[in-house]
């Protein structure tokens, strides 16, 4: 009976993921250049401002500090924008899923090929600032080039997290507290912006159970800085979070497209 | 071998019953209809077919396989148009076919190819290169039903297709439906609109609050089922001067008062003290069958 040419779940996945890349690439213009101008900014405000108090942080020059979170809090923000709003809008506003549903795709493939263009995407961020920080020469050690696997894994970790609180989400407003409470925060004390050894006792574990903490301190290890909670947690984390946290937010997400 | 057996099939969601112990079989080509209020539970059975709906008891099988395990078979078979538009707004005509070739794997040439004739067939190849925003309600409904037919399925499922078009366009959709019947397809729609079901299928069930209440061919269940003629009279205060007394069965709504009899007849003889623009004697048709079947009251 099952002589059914269907194609294999990588297919499938794959074809999914083509889908986005081909919605993403449609505008191009307005998708592909705020990667690029958001890190100038950054630079700008920091190089013109901010850095002429601060000389220097954990013995580097304070620009150069910086630079190194930066190549990922952008991934973590273009993937959490991702599987909230956006996620939230095919779900709700386009219905694009009860359209994908229609063809040979199980909800699986939907959100596994989804989170694998949010980690893409995630990449391409990385990428993008990692070219502007070279343009400033910046990118002082090849270690920094870790940042595009990192990048890709960080937007996998907030891609998945956001979809599973998308999962719970029926009102696109609500939206606003995930972003204020958690993701804001997260840019400050994930030991981007200053050492975590900066932060109080009572509250340094905090920042070892976070996301963003994680990939931050292997990139701050591959270009040669200091990683306060160590190599192998901050790997443990990373590896273990993506596929638990995906695993549920597409459980989740099952239950709010098939009922 | 029947293309969809639904047997014994009940689906509650919490507290509502939508769906309340349905059966039906549609054979490999034919032409199935479901017809029935909002609500009646139409959609509910569609969605099951494909597991889109997960039913709470009962079985179905289609084409073969039970959507509850093989869903990714049927809807490899099928096409779905579903009730709702649901096309990728920010891409073009052509690529939105282009994308979904992909999900059913279809090899690019192959694709190119399916995709210029689908458009042909549904008559938008002029708008190839369009947005989806720049189409009318018309087209993106057809190019609804051109996805659908990509992976050239054996069995289209239509959930009120035609909701919301225009004469023209509903007149073109239905065309296209009969073409692809002729070419051999099963096809399943719903619909409450009574003149779609009847020029369409060759079967049908009228569903209301959850459970079939007729089934059979259009042509039988008006014959079957309600007198053959029916009067209208628009004014009630023009009923108030009728007399006649004779074995008609009559219903009163709101202003208007029906008159059935099998014997046209008898209806031009009660019509006959009434002034020409207070009264319209017609044959009766689906409508008259659904509504006193399913009720006149709303359904909401």
């Amino acid at each position: 009976m099952n002589s059914v040419p269907i194609p294999s779940w990588p297919r499938r996945v794959a074809s999914v993921w083509w889908r986005h890349v081909r919605v993403y690439s449609s505008s191009l213009f307005s998708n592909a250049l705020p990667p690029f101008v958001e890190p100038l900014i950054f630079l700008a405000g920091i190089g013109l401002g901010l850095g002429k108090y601060i000389v220097s942080m954990d013995g580097v020059p304070y620009i150069q500090f910086l630079a190194v979170g930066l190549v990922l809090t952008s991934s973590m923000y273009t993937a959490s924008f991702e599987n909230t709003f956006g996620t939230f809008i095919r779900l709700e506003f386009d219905k694009v899923y009860d359209g994908m549903q229609a063809a040979s795709l199980t909800v699986r493939d939907l959100m596994v090929g989804e989170l694998l263009f949010t980690a893409t995407k995630g990449a391409f961020f990385a990428s993008a600032v990692l070219a502007i920080l070279a343009c400033f020469g910046l990118v002082t050690s090849p270690g920094m080039l870790w940042g595009i696997p990192l990048g890709f894994l960080t937007a996998g970790m907030f891609g998945a997290l956001a979809m599973l609180v998308t999962s719970f989400v029926t009102n696109i407003n609500h939206f606003n507290f995930y972003f204020t409470l958690f993701i804001s925060p997260l840019f400050f004390f994930s030991g981007v912006v200053f050492p975590l050894s900066q932060l109080p006792e009572g509250v340094r574990w905090l920042a070892g159970v976070v996301p963003l903490t994680h990939p931050v301190e292997l990139l701050r290890a591959a270009a040669g800085g200091h990683s306060e909670f160590g190599v192998v947690w901050n790997l443990v984390y990373l590896v273990l979070f993506v596929p638990l946290v995906g695993w549920a937010a597409v459980r989740r997400m099952r239950r709010r497209l098939v009922s | 071998m029947p293309a969809i057996i639904v047997d014994h099939v009940h689906k509650s969601y919490e507290e509502f019953r939508a769906v309340n112990d349905v059966s039906f079989r549609v054979e490999t080509g034919e032409f199935y209809g479901l017809l029935g209020p909002n609500g009646a539970g139409k959609s509910s059975l569609m969605r099951m077919l494909y597991n889109k709906t997960e039913r709470t008891s009962g079985t179905i099988e289609v084409l073969g396989f039970d959507p509850a395990r093989d869903e990714l078979s049927i809807k490899y078979l099928s096409g779905i148009v579903p009730q709702d538009d649901n096309l990728d707004v920010d891409l073009d005509v052509e690529t939105n076919l282009q994308v979904y070739a992909n999900f059913y794997g279809l090899a690019a040439r192959a694709a190119r190819e399916r995709i210029h004739e689908l458009l042909d067939f549904l008559e938008l190849s002029e708008k190839k290169r369009a947005k989806i925003r720049e189409l009318s309600g018309g087209m993106r409904r057809r190019l609804i039903i051109a996805r659908a037919l990509l992976n050239n399925p054996q069995l289209l499922i239509l959930d009120e297709p035609t909701t919301g078009l225009d004469p023209q366009v509903r007149h073109l959709i239905w065309d296209k439906l009969r073409l692809l019947k002729k070419q051999g397809l099963t096809l399943m729609l719903t619909t409450h609109y009574m003149e779609e079901a009847f020029q369409l299928c060759d079967r049908l069930a009228i569903v209301d609050r959850g459970t079939k209440v007729l089934e059979g061919k259009p042509i039988d269940l008006v014959k079957g089922h309600i007198e053959a003629y029916v009067l209208e009279i628009i004014q009630r205060e023009a009923s108030a001067r009728l007399t006649y007394q004779g074995p008609v069965r009559r219903e009163t709504i709101q202003d208007r008062v029906l008159f059935f009899s099998d014997s046209a007849a008898e209806l031009e003889a009660i019509a006959g003290g009434l002034s020409p623009g207070d009264f319209y004697l017609r044959q009766s048709n689906l409508e008259d069958v659904f509504l006193k079947t399913t009720g006149r009251s709303l359904h909401e």
